[in-house]
């Protein structure tokens, strides 16, 4: 800091000086004593200031002082803040005379103006003055022309005279007053001169001065800070010193107190020692006695037992001996066992996998047995077929064969009697009659018509209607031969379901259950056959019978009921007029539909037909032939009479006129025979003799010296 | 801070041995002294044969051949200058020898050492300042030197080549011409002033006026490509009580030729002209030749007589240029120009301070360039001290300053506030964050609201303190380096 001494009592005045308003234009004008005091006020002012700034610094002080570095941050921010105003304050010194030459110049400038101002006007003043005196003087001029009388211009030229040396006096005067004042402006440039040069010096002192204070006041300050920082540092050195101190004297009595402690315990521990080695002692030594006493009848215990344990032992190792040799045996037997299970273990692995094979291999062999099976069945069912087909054209076969058969024996009949007709008339000459047999007017196998059961023939109603349809209904008639003659296929089937749709009942309930999934046919066909057999039908007969008593019941109902059933006659028109296409003449004329039966009528006509059926149902013994089988007894029968045709007497007949023919035959031939050499020993001849004539003919005989003509005779023809 | 110069400049002595090279005596001495050490320590000696830290230290007797060459070198630099041919070394060597009197015809395109130049400076000069020059001791030396013999040239007498013929050696070194004096024609006859006589001096003044033209700076200015700063008064220094008006007297002529020579000189960027009678004529012929000049930054035309008219014509220049400084301080500019300057200013964006100290603007220039200030976004110095202001000025001033954000100074010294102006300028200045000077010296504000300023302009300097993240607190207010000019 500054000063104190004196700064205390410059606060007084400083104090006093602000209270008091501030002449302060004045102050700066002339007097150097006034600047002094203006020097002074502004010091004062500096010197408040600085106060108030230290005020506020203390207060930035509180703040900063709980930063680590208060001490010396503090004193480095108080320092700076000082010396910037100290700056400030010295610069505002140091211009201070600038400015207070500013004012003082313009108050010249004002004062010049007006005293300008006031000397133009007295220059105007004076300017009209002295020309109205010198308009007089001019004018009096022309009144002295006409002057006269010469006193009298004496007079005026004297008074112009004076007129004159008033108005250059006047001028003069001024002119003098003018100078006066320059003069005056000269000293006053002298003295400004003068003032300048003071003020220079003012200036350059004030520099010096604020120079000189600023740097004793960085000085100060650098000092001041440094003198901070020491302190801070001494302070903290103390501080340091004293914790360290007092952390030492702190140790050190609490060294001391552990140390007293520690004796404290040592004695006590060793008290404590003595006393328990003594206790223990004692105690050592009644325990010594209690023991030894302990230990001698242990001893005799130790000797008891030792015995004890040596029979002991011997048992032991003899029972140790005993169960070693059976631990032997059961290892044996172990290990035999576990061979055994381990054999088994593989035996049953080996059934195992046999059995998962066999498994295997029999579902494979189930799936192609059924395969197989189901194969078979087709087959089956195309063997029945081709069988059936094959019975038929077997049948054909046979018949045709029969027929060549018959046929050809016929012929050979035929020939024979033509034979023997022939050996009669013309080499017996008896006459002949041809032999009659019944055999002979047979033609075809000999059939025999067959009985067949009820459910075949609906079974092939209904296949025929099925699978043929209403196209081939014209070829129908010729498989229908056997049927009843009023009665078509179509009409049939139509009663058979009426009947099965109706009579339901008789058939049983199980049955009825596993017929659903079946086909329609199919279905018709069982339960028309358990229908049949609760009816008691078997027979072909029975059936034709049913439809029969069918058509027939119609037939007496029908004419009543016609009217009521107007509709249902129409439909009957109708599926006559269908049927009549594949149908006989006779049942387009008898109303034969079975859709006009009425269901309800069923039952009824049912009931009388069982009634009827049943009285010749027991003397008509049901002669069940094998289907199929033929009987050929007769067969054979037929056969041996056609080789009998011709009797055993006629072939003995025939045997001796074969004999006595044959003896004929072979004279014949042997003249036969004779003829013939005789024909070839006639061309033998003829050729023999052509040849000789030949080579008679040729040339060479001529040549020859003796020609074999001459010798020759040439036979003459 | 000038107050601190003189101090801040160590005395020439201490500088020479503290960093400089030493005498070519002191040089001489190591060699020489050798050799009477070595018998009084020979053992010592004999023990360390080279000792690290003198590097004058050898094992020589006799002196190199090298040094004998190089002493010869500076003996006959003036004849015969050798020093580009030499290595760096020795060229340090001889120009840290060289005597510092050589003509200027043979060292100033040779040699560009500073510390050369720092000797010659020394020698010459007792008081250098360095950093006006660029922190260049050649540049330093040569424009002073320059300056010298300008300020010294009498036209007419003085023969115009010592200034033509230094034209060629200083032309790449000089930067400012700073000229506090330009000498007027001295008459054959200087007739013996009486006090009668002085009647006669001002019509005498008129007759002579093309006889009184000082020195043509045109071919002098033309021929330094390098200049930024001019610096002119034409007026004789201390003349004291040899005063003469005639001794001031910018002709006509003079001002022609200066203007014609700073609108040929593209490079200016500083123009001053002061203490030199410059009227509105003179003023507007010199302004014209500055409009559109392409550098020039500051103009400086203070304690002249510029009236209305002048300032009109320098903001018709504001206007036209990209001036930054324009100082008009001590002119006789009233309300009609500081309406035309504001008016310039509204759309300004160039100029940064404005000095209209000691003019007569009252309060109708003061309101206008107020108002000029609400929309101005640059200026940053105002200085309005001495011009008769008042109330109502302060009151619109206190409004721009709650809106300017620009303003750090402004100087209303020397005006007639009164008590209620400086309440509504504490009032401005407390909203205000960026002003940091505000002078209101002698301007009949309570001291009260004058302290209240001091410490709302505390407040916002601490703040633009911790703003910049450098400490320099010392913002100097721009007022304080015009005295110390005007004063000295």
């Amino acid at each position: 800091m500054n000063p104190p001494g004196s700064s205390g009592v410059l606060e007084h005045k400083a104090d006093e000086l602000v209270s008091t308003p501030i002449r302060a234009p004045s102050v700066y004008s002339d007097d150097p004593q006034e600047r002094i005091q203006a020097r002074r006020l502004r010091i004062a002012a500096r010197v408040e200031a600085r106060r108030r700034e230290a005020l506020g610094e203390y207060l930035d002080g509180k703040k900063e002082s709980e930063e680590d570095h208060g001490r010396s941050y503090k004193q480095k921010e108080e320092s700076r803040l000082k010396l910037a105003k100290l700056l400030l304050y010295g610069t505002e010194l140091v211009t201070n005379i600038r400015v207070a030459i500013d004012v003082r110049e313009i108050h010249r400038r004002v004062e010049e103006e007006e005293i300008k101002r006031q000397r133009i006007e007295k220059l105007e003043n004076e300017v009209k003055t002295s020309q109205d005196k010198f308009d007089e003087i001019t004018a009096k001029w022309k009144e002295g022309r006409q002057k006269r009388i010469p006193q009298e211009l004496w007079d005026m030229l004297i008074t112009q005279q004076l007129h004159c040396a008033g108005l250059i006096e006047d001028k003069n005067k001024l002119i003098s007053e003018l100078q006066q004042e320059l003069k005056i402006k000269d000293d006053q440039y002298v003295k400004d001169l003068k003032k300048q040069s003071d003020d220079i010096t003012l200036l350059l002192e004030r520099m010096e001065e604020q120079v000189k204070s600023m740097v004793k006041a960085f000085y100060q300050e650098l000092l001041h800070i440094e003198k901070a920082f020491e302190l801070e540092r001494q302070e903290l050195l103390t501080s340091n010193k004293k914790k360290w101190e007092w952390a030492l004297q702190a140790h050190s009595t609490k060294e001391l107190e552990y140390l007293v402690n520690r004796m404290k315990r040592v004695q006590e521990y060793e008290q404590q020692l003595n006393k328990q080695r003594i206790w223990d002692c004692e105690e050592y030594i009644t325990i010594k006695i209690k023991l030894e006493q302990d230990v001698q009848v242990l001893e005799q215990q130790l000797q008891q037992m030792k015995a004890t344990y040596q029979l002991n032992q011997e048992k032991l190792e003899y029972n140790f001996q005993v169960l070693k040799k059976r631990d032997e045996e059961s290892t044996v037997i172990k290990s035999q066992q576990k061979r055994k299970i381990n054999r088994l273990h593989d035996k049953l692995n080996n059934l195992r996998s046999k059995y998962a094979k066999q498994v295997k291999q029999f579902q494979e062999e189930n799936q192609a047995l059924t395969t197989d099976y189901k194969r078979l069945v087709m087959q089956f069912k195309e063997i029945q077929k081709s069988l059936r087909h094959f019975a038929l054209i077997d049948d054909e076969k046979f018949r045709e064969i029969w027929l060549m058969n018959e046929e050809e024996a016929k012929g050979l009949i035929s020939k024979a009697f033509d034979v023997d007709r022939i050996i009669h008339t013309q080499h017996l000459g008896l006459p002949w009659t041809a032999p009659d047999f019944w055999f002979l007017n047979n033609v075809g196998p000999i059939s025999q018509q067959m009985k067949r059961s009820a459910t075949q023939i609906v079974e092939e109603v209904l296949r025929q209607t099925e699978e043929e349809g209403e196209e081939e209904a014209a070829s129908k008639p010729e498989s229908y031969l056997d049927l009843p003659k009023q009665i078509s296929a179509k009409t049939t089937k139509k009663i058979l379901m009426l009947l099965c749709d109706e009579s339901g009942f008789l058939i049983e309930s199980k049955l009825l259950s596993l017929l659903l999934p079946l086909e329609k046919t199919e279905s018709y066909l069982l339960r028309l056959d358990a229908i049949f057999s609760a009816l008691g039908i078997e027979s072909e007969g029975d059936l034709y019978k049913l439809v029969n008593f069918f058509l027939k019941y119609q037939a007496h109902h029908g004419s009543s009921s016609q009217v009521s059933l107007a509709p249902g006659s129409e439909a009957a028109e109708q599926t006559s007029l269908e049927g009549g296409e594949g149908g006989e003449q006779e049942e387009k004329a008898a109303p034969a539909s079975s859709s006009l039966i009425h269901p309800n009528d069923v039952l009824k006509v049912l009931e009388a037909f069982v009634m009827g059926l049943r009285k010749p149902r027991d003397f008509q013994a049901s002669l069940k032939v094998g289907m199929g089988v033929r009987d050929d007894s007769e067969d054979s029968e037929y056969w041996e009479a056609l080789t009998t045709v011709i009797p055993a007497a006629k072939q003995n007949l025939w045997d001796t006129l074969y004999t006595a023919l044959e003896k004929y035959h072979l004279v014949l031939t042997q003249r036969a025979k004779l003829l013939v050499e005789n024909e070839s020993l006639e061309q033998q001849n003829a050729e023999l003799q052509s040849l000789l004539q030949q080579y008679l003919h040729s040339k060479i005989n001529s040549e020859l010296q003796v020609p074999p003509t001459q010798v020759l005779r040439v036979p003459s023809k | 801070m000038q107050d601190s110069r003189p101090p801040l400049t160590p005395p020439m002595p201490s500088q020479s041995t503290s960093t400089g090279p030493p005498p070519s005596v002191a040089a001489h001495t190591p060699a020489t002294g050798l050799l009477p050490t070595k018998p009084v320590f020979p053992s010592f000696r004999r023990m360390r044969r080279i000792i690290a830290e003198d590097t004058e230290w050898s094992l020589a007797i006799v002196p190199l051949l090298m040094e004998l060459c190089i002493q010869n070198i500076i003996r006959n630099f003036q004849k015969n200058p050798i020093l580009k041919q030499l290595c760096p070394e020795d060229q340090q060597k001889v120009l840290s020898h060289l005597p510092p009197d050589l003509p200027l015809a043979v060292t100033a395109n040779l040699i560009d050492d500073e510390g050369y130049w720092r000797r010659c400076c020394t020698q010459r000069w007792p008081v250098c300042h360095v950093a006006w020059h660029g922190n260049s001791w050649k540049r330093l030396f040569f424009e002073r030197h320059l300056q010298g013999l300008l300020s010294h040239f009498i036209p007419g007498t003085t023969d115009p080549s010592t200034i033509l013929d230094l034209l060629p050696l200083c032309k790449d070194y000089v930067r400012s011409l700073r000229v506090d004096q330009l000498l007027p024609p001295v008459h054959l006859l200087p007739t013996p002033r009486t006090a009668g006589d002085q009647s006669d001096s001002g019509s005498e003044g008129e007759a002579e006026e093309s006889s009184a033209d000082h020195y043509p700076l045109g071919p002098l200015v033309a021929g330094l490509s390098q200049l930024e700063e001019l610096d002119l008064v034409y007026g004789v220094k201390d003349c004291g009580m040899n005063f003469e008006w005639k001794l001031f007297l910018f002709t006509y002529h003079d001002c022609h030729s200066l203007a014609a020579t700073i609108k040929a000189c593209h490079t200016l960027k500083i123009f001053r002209l002061t203490r030199s009678r410059v009227d509105d004529e003179r003023a507007r012929i010199l302004i014209r030749s500055l409009l559109d000049h392409p550098a020039i930054e500051e103009l400086d035309l203070s304690h002249n007589l510029i009236g209305d008219r002048g300032a009109r014509g320098a903001a018709k220049l504001l206007s036209h240029s990209r001036l930054r400084v324009l100082n008009l301080a001590n002119n006789r500019v009233r309300a009609p120009g500081a309406q035309a300057l504001a008016h310039a200013l509204v759309h300004n964006a160039n100029l940064l301070s404005l000095n209209l100290r000691l003019n007569c603007i009252e309060d109708e220039g003061g309101q206008a360039l107020a108002h000029a200030l609400l929309s101005n976004t640059c200026l940053t110095t105002l200085h309005l001290g001495g011009n008769e202001l008042s109330e109502p000025t302060a009151m619109l001033l206190s409004q721009v300053l709650t809106v300017n954000t620009t303003l750090t100074s402004i100087n209303l010294s020397c005006n007639s506030i009164g008590p209620d102006g400086g309440k509504q300028l504490l009032e401005g200045v407390v909203d205000n964050k960026t002003l940091l000077e505000f002078d209101l010296r002698l301007s009949d504000v309570t001291q009260e609201s004058e302290y209240l300023i001091g410490q709302a302009l505390h407040a916002n300097r601490e703040a633009a303190r911790q703003r910049a993240l450098n400490p320099s607190h010392f913002v100097l207010p721009v007022t304080a380096s015009g005295p110390g000019k005007s004063v000295a």
